[in-house]
């Protein structure tokens, strides 16, 4: 049975190779084995988001029954979005689970994912904390997600006052991640951010 | 033998005129050219070993895999081409496609009496008006191939003819209540 499967992966994989996103830089595919098993993505941050200008790889793994099932996807850059783990990378998304349909493609897959990038879902939420903030603090989540986007996935817009902050809490001896995820949690509030590290 | 796919998109390297010419007939699934084809109600071709596997997959949510239709194995539809019936399937754990649905055509021959406007859309049916009648009809058939009645005086003589009694003014009742009805 995991012939077909390679088999597929093979011509989707010239498809997307061929395919105008690719074209235009928008999204990229390339194996990590011989086999089609395990694949790299890579997908652009959508313009006018907080993502714009960031890149964000994908690690895709395909089971033995694609195309019935769904391939499994995590985001190996960290992000800041309601629908994504800021720990795992873990993404909810219905496609990748009970709506996927077997004549969905890796390049319909990771357009997608880009459309979520785009809109979020925060009613439906994988990160109980950021959908938290993006629902009471639109405001905060957009720097915030800016942020990450600038220290994780490349963007070039600098959020300055996050970046000093942090700063400041590195000077303090504390872990880099740990702060930015501690502060990041806690609206960027040096004091209550440095509560939750300590206990 | 250039194309119009070659003409209209200079900057791709030529894809062979056959290729192209198949992506109409590729299965959705495995994308490549469907065999034992068949096409859904939305209209969505796939090889019927492909389009049975998903079907499998999930059996509660029976959906078309392109456009999300609802489908099953009774509604899609086998295409036959010409002259490839002796290709032999290798996955034959796979159940046969399911075959056409062939209908006669329809002959429009009704009754001379009541076919209004010759389009049979009007049909009487005198099944429950005619009840006590065949009720009648068959009480008073002579004995054509039944037991004979048991003879008169005994109990079981008197039974049938105490029921027979019962039913002749069940059916009885029943006249009168479609004439007063």
């Amino acid at each position: 049975m995991a012939n077909i499967a390679i088999q597929r992966i093979k011509r989707e994989f010239k498809e997307v190779v061929k395919s105008e996103e690719v074209a235009k830089c928008n999204i990229r595919v390339e194996p990590k084995n011989d086999n089609f098993t395990e694949l790299r993505g890579e997908i652009q941050g959508p313009p006018e988001t907080p993502y714009e200008g960031g890149m964000y790889i994908l690690d895709i793994k395909i089971p033995e029954t694609y195309p019935f099932n769904p391939p499994k996807v995590q985001f190996v850059t960290k992000i800041w979005h309601p629908n994504i783990s800021s720990v795992t990378g873990a993404i909810c998304l219905d496609i990748l689970k009970d709506q996927w349909a077997a004549a969905m493609t890796l390049r319909t897959v990771l357009l997608s994912l880009q459309a979520l990038l785009a809109a979020a879902e925060p009613d439906d939420p994988q990160d109980a904390v950021v959908a938290k903030q993006y629902k009471e603090n639109l405001e905060m989540f957009n720097t915030t997600a800016r942020h990450w986007a600038n220290v994780y996935a490349g963007a070039t817009k600098r959020e300055v006052e996050c970046d000093s902050k942090i700063q400041q809490l590195k000077n303090m001896g504390f872990e880099e991640h740990k702060a930015r995820v501690a502060l990041s949690t806690y609206n960027w509030n040096v004091e209550r951010a440095m509560e939750h590290i300590l206990t | 033998m250039a194309t119009a796919a070659d003409s209209q998109d200079g900057e791709e390297a030529t894809p062979s005129p056959n290729s192209s010419e198949n992506g109409t007939f590729e299965c959705n699934i495995c994308l490549d050219t469907a065999r034992d084809a068949v096409v859904s109600m939305c209209g969505h071709l796939f090889c019927w070993p492909c389009l049975h596997q998903w079907l499998e997959t999930r059996p509660t949510r029976q959906v078309c895999p392109v456009c999300k239709a609802g489908i099953s194995k009774e509604k899609v539809v086998p295409l036959y081409g010409r002259g490839s019936t002796n290709q032999q399937d290798p996955r034959d754990k796979v159940p046969p496609r399911p075959a056409g649905q062939r209908s006669e055509p329809e002959n429009n021959t009704n009754f001379p009496g009541f076919g209004f406007g010759g389009d049979g859309g009007l049909h009487f049916s005198f099944g429950i008006g005619a009840f006590p009648f065949t009720f009648f009809a068959s009480t008073l058939n002579l004995n054509d191939g039944r037991p004979q009645p048991p003879s008169a005086g005994t109990p079981q003589y008197a039974e049938e003819q105490f029921l027979s009694k019962v039913f002749l003014w069940v059916a009885v009742l029943f006249i009168f209540w479609l004439l007063i009805a």
